[in-house]
């Protein structure tokens, strides 16, 4: 797929931008603060409807205006489609697909396909799980949008249950301990029958990007390592056979395991059972990369899961995804520069960014698209 | 989140039945829908049939529904849903009576129509339990609900929504 416009409006420090993007690859050159993160940011926004750094649409509107606007125009092979998302400091969106108003979210997910790859991504190897958990979920809803609808539901039951444990827990300080309530009882039905819907989508996207990031894995780093990713979700006895041929047995579980934690979480006053604490485990040659990896062994790690995701994303949707490519590049050395440059070719649509173009290897500064960005304001 | 999003119209039609009464507007006895009158015109109507209760979040969701002009029997209206988060509990809304109006029997159906949001779930799922001893409980289809902002039900597919409707597991 190919994005060939993009249209900024009231957009971060954007006023009214127009963007064609003219090559296969576009490279986003400024000083830092002037707006190639923000670009970055809106064309994912389209794919996603997330940011990973604003807190609210207010953040994402220029200074004191109302609206914000991000169109645009994507080639597929089905056909051209135009992506509209209309932001309003109120926070409630309008998103349009073809100019047609899409009523849910998922109506309008999956047009655009991305991987993000920024220098914020070695949190991700070596980070706290919350890290994998966020990337393997950007990643889910990317290969199935519905994904996103399961996740947004179960956090609002997290944040519900933990809500009324919290109350539990205070009435027990307070020396006027409440019996459990019925609404309690319901929200660990609810947890669980969400929380074993998630459990199942993450092992079933990490079942095919194992294999994938093992093989870019070694190819980068000379088949010298043996790497290792283990799903371990936070749900005794869960087990990948059983959790597709029977998940109502996983729910059992869920609920059972609710229930030898029930002492515990009302006296700490937050959920302990569930994917919210799930974990990624990445280890290579049976060494936790995260503690022990090295930093040149971190790059090659998440080089090597970026690659995968790029991979099994076109496997999915049957197109090669867009990368985009925040600050990172600059930071891999001249040979990952060149593996990455060997891996996407000309087949996937890439937007880099960077401070100044000497970073890039001459391959790269010959086959692109350079532009520049000064004070949200682009230009050849 | 209500079942239906308000429109223009919903919100004049409210605000006229607010006005017209020009005695203070205070909720219905029977069902808590919004009345001038100590029993609402619904509940007083007797060609609505008693036997059939349906279950809503707020009176806007009634004037939906009887916009629909499918339903024939009568309402029970919560006052909200279920949000610790809140500070909302079972208790705070219009629950107990509504157990109360059930077990006394006389009704075969309780619809429970609640937007199809967490706490609409919430709320469904702790209504329900409380009423299945009483009565058949059912609740209306919305197929895949997608919550967020983006969606709201149409009154085409509330009726459908209506008709569709399926017991309470
Ligand atoms: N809502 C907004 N309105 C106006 N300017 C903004 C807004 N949000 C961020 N900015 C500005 O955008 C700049 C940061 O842009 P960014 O894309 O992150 O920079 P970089 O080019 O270093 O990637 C800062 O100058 C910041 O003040
Ligand atoms: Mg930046
Ligand atoms: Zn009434």
């Amino acid at each position: 797929m190919y994005l060939k416009q993009l249209h900024l409006q009231q957009f971060r420090n954007y006023r009214q931008q127009q963007v064609e993007f003219v090559a296969p690859k576009t490279i986003l050159v400024g000083n830092n603060a002037q707006g190639k993160t923000n670009l970055l940011e809106a064309v994912a926004l389209l794919s996603t409807l997330r940011s990973n750094r604003a807190s609210s649409d207010r953040d994402l509107i220029y200074n004191d205006a109302d609206t914000a606007q991000i169109t645009g125009t994507v080639d597929r092979i089905a056909g051209t489609s135009e992506l509209s998302i209309f932001l309003r400091s109120s926070g409630r969106r309008t998103v349009t697909l073809n100019s047609e108003r899409c009523r849910r979210q998922l109506d309008f997910l999956g047009t655009l396909n991305l991987v993000q790859f920024s220098s914020l991504d070695l949190d991700l190897v070596r980070g706290a799980p919350e890290n994998r958990r966020r990337w393997l979920d950007g990643l889910l809803i990317q290969l199935e949008p519905v994904y996103a609808y399961i996740w947004r539901q179960y956090n609002q039951v997290l944040r519900q249950r933990n809500a009324l444990l919290r109350q539990i827990k205070k009435a027990a300080a307070r020396g006027k301990p409440i019996a459990p309530p019925g609404t309690l009882a319901v929200l660990d039905v609810q947890l669980a029958t969400l929380g074993v819907r998630v459990v199942r989508r993450r092992w079933r996207a990490l079942r095919r990007l194992v294999p994938l990031a093992q093989h870019w894995h070694s190819e980068i780093s000379g088949r010298a390592e043996r790497l290792q990713i283990d799903y371990t979700p936070n749900l005794q006895g869960a087990d990948e056979e059983t959790i597709d041929r029977d998940p109502e047995a996983m729910r059992q579980g869920f609920l059972a395991q609710i229930q030898l934690k029930a002492e515990i979480e009302r006296y700490q006053g937050t959920s302990l059972v569930g994917p919210h604490r799930d974990e990624v485990m990445l280890t290579i040659d049976n060494t936790p990369v995260r503690q022990y990896g090295s930093q040149g062994q971190q790059r090659t790690l998440v080089l090597a899961l970026k690659l995968s995701e790029l991979e099994l994303i076109e496997d999915v949707v049957g197109e090669p995804p867009l990368l985009l490519l925040d600050d990172v590049l600059a930071e891999l050395d001249p040979d990952r520069q060149n593996q990455l440059l060997a891996a996407i070719e000309d087949r996937f649509q890439t937007l880099v960014t960077a401070t100044h173009l000497g970073a890039f290897d001459d391959r790269w500064r010959r086959s692109s698209q350079i532009l520049q960005v000064n004070a949200g304001a682009i230009c050849e | 989140m209500h079942i239906l999003q308000q429109s223009e119209q919903d919100v004049y039609a409210l605000a006229s039945a607010l006005t017209d009464a020009k005695k203070q507007v205070g909720l219905c006895r029977e069902c808590y829908h919004l009345s001038a009158e100590p029993i609402c015109d619904i509940c007083r109507n007797p060609q609505r049939d008693s036997t059939t209760v349906c279950v809503v979040e707020d009176s806007r969701d009634v004037i939906a529904l009887e916009k629909t002009r499918e339903y024939r029997g009568k309402y029970h209206v919560l006052g909200g849903v279920i949000s610790p988060m809140d500070g909302i509990g079972p208790e705070q809304l219009n629950i107990q009576p509504l157990i109360r109006r059930v077990s006394q029997g006389g009704v075969k159906e309780v619809i429970l129509a609640i937007g199809p949001s967490v706490e609409g779930e919430t709320t469904t799922m702790y209504v329900g339990q409380l009423l299945k001893p009483f009565t058949k409980v059912t609740r209306i289809a919305f197929g895949l609900p997608i919550g967020g902002e983006l969606e709201y039900a149409d009154e085409i597919t509330l009726a459908k929504a209506l008709e569709g409707r399926r017991e309470l597991d």
